[in-house]
């Protein structure tokens, strides 16, 4: 897959992102300065906030300082893979590897 | 040191600044010392760990004598590919893995030490599964005959996916101690699978001719490895149907790079 931000793919949503101040959530797998934008699934009854994705690899939810969308480029340190946002039939967001 | 981009926001990193940072020792240093600082043996020394029942015992018993086997697997296999590995990058993330395989090897058999097994070493050559070692001498003679791509399928995908999907489903109804070491040990795995899947994802788009070849060696193993995880899932006492899930959970990285059963 080609990374989007390469290939200058535009998003076509204009309207202003949200902000999010991320805290350290207890995620232990990565060095302490990156820990805070990943987080564990916490399984049924846990939610997406609009900056969070799951990791099709490994299972951990990416998070940003901004509210994610399609096109978006998110990295996933605990498997070292590199994803994009894609929006799926039903209206969520989900991360796809981008080899 | 390394820092995260002026914007504060990791996903601001270029691809090539975030290759460099994870695939370091640096990086895997600052990692592992997260979770791994403060055990013994891959646990927390005051974690309980009452006396099983004897034919609970003798179950997990064998389920770590295959789990020695699995590790050993991948010690041997990482260690040669060590050698083989196409840039300094791959080498580097691989010594990386070597040494989390060594550990991984050494806290079950010091986990079948602690249920009373006096020579583990005898115990994994009797009670190893025909599959894994089967499993294991084909990927070594991958390895041995310098198929990259082949090796690091058969190694990073399917049998970090498998060990993934097991350690997993087992943790959940483990013992205590048993459960904290494999949860320890699967935070390594997701290192292990990502590279696997992202490096031959990266090759499968550059060199589509190569999928062939890899569809032969996973046609080649995938039975070995099927066979391994129903073994596995009946010592665990999965309730039936469960077995199926594990399947799904070791085919989903598979199916992401275009192989389909």
């Amino acid at each position: 897959m080609t990374d989007p931000l390469e290939t200058g793919e535009v998003v076509a949503d204009a309207t202003p992102r949200q902000r999010f101040i991320l805290e350290d959530t207890g995620f232990d797998e990565v060095p302490a300065k990156y820990r805070r934008f990943y987080r564990k699934w916490r399984g049924a009854g846990d939610a997406l906030a609009p900056n969070e994705v799951i990791c099709p690899v490994c299972k951990v939810v990416i998070r940003s300082t901004r509210e994610l969308r399609p096109g978006d480029r998110v990295y996933c340190m605990p498997c070292m893979s590199r994803l994009v946002v894609v929006r799926t039939a039903d209206g969520t967001l989900e991360a796809h590897v981008s080899y | 040191m390394r820092a995260v981009p002026v914007s504060g926001d990791v996903h601001d990193l270029s691809p090539e600044q975030f290759y460099e940072e994870v695939h370091s020792f640096e990086f895997w240093f600052q990692a592992v010392e997260g979770y791994l600082s403060g055990l013994t043996w891959g646990h927390r020394p005051q974690t309980a760990d009452p006396t099983l029942p004897a034919a609970d015992r003798e179950r997990l018993i064998t389920i770590l004598c295959n789990y020695c086997v699995g590790e050993t697997a991948a010690l041997d296999g990482a260690s040669g590919l060590v050698a083989i590995a196409p840039n300094r990058l791959a080498k580097v993330f691989l010594s990386t893995q070597v040494v989390d395989e060594g550990r991984h090897l050494e806290v079950f058999f010091h986990r079948l030490r602690e249920l009373g097994v006096a020579d583990p070493e005898a115990e994994v050559e009797r009670r190893a599964s025909r599959s894994l070692l089967l499993f294991r001498r084909r990927l070594l003679e991958l390895v041995g005959s310098k198929d990259w791509e082949a090796a690091i399928f058969a190694q990073n995908v399917i049998l970090e996916s498998l060990e993934f999907a097991v350690f997993h489903s087992h943790a959940e109804g483990a013992d205590p101690v048993t459960a904290e070491i494999l949860r320890n040990v699967i935070k390594d795995e997701r290192r292990h699978i990502g590279f696997g899947e992202n490096e031959l994802g990266r090759r499968l788009a550059n060199a589509p001719h190569i999928r062939a070849r890899l569809g032969q060696t996973k046609r080649e193993l995938d039975h070995l490895v099927l066979d391994a995880l129903a073994d596995t899932a009946r010592l665990i006492g999965l309730p039936s149907g469960e077995d199926e899930r594990l399947s799904r959970m070791y085919l989903g990285s598979v199916e992401r790079l275009g192989f389909v059963l």
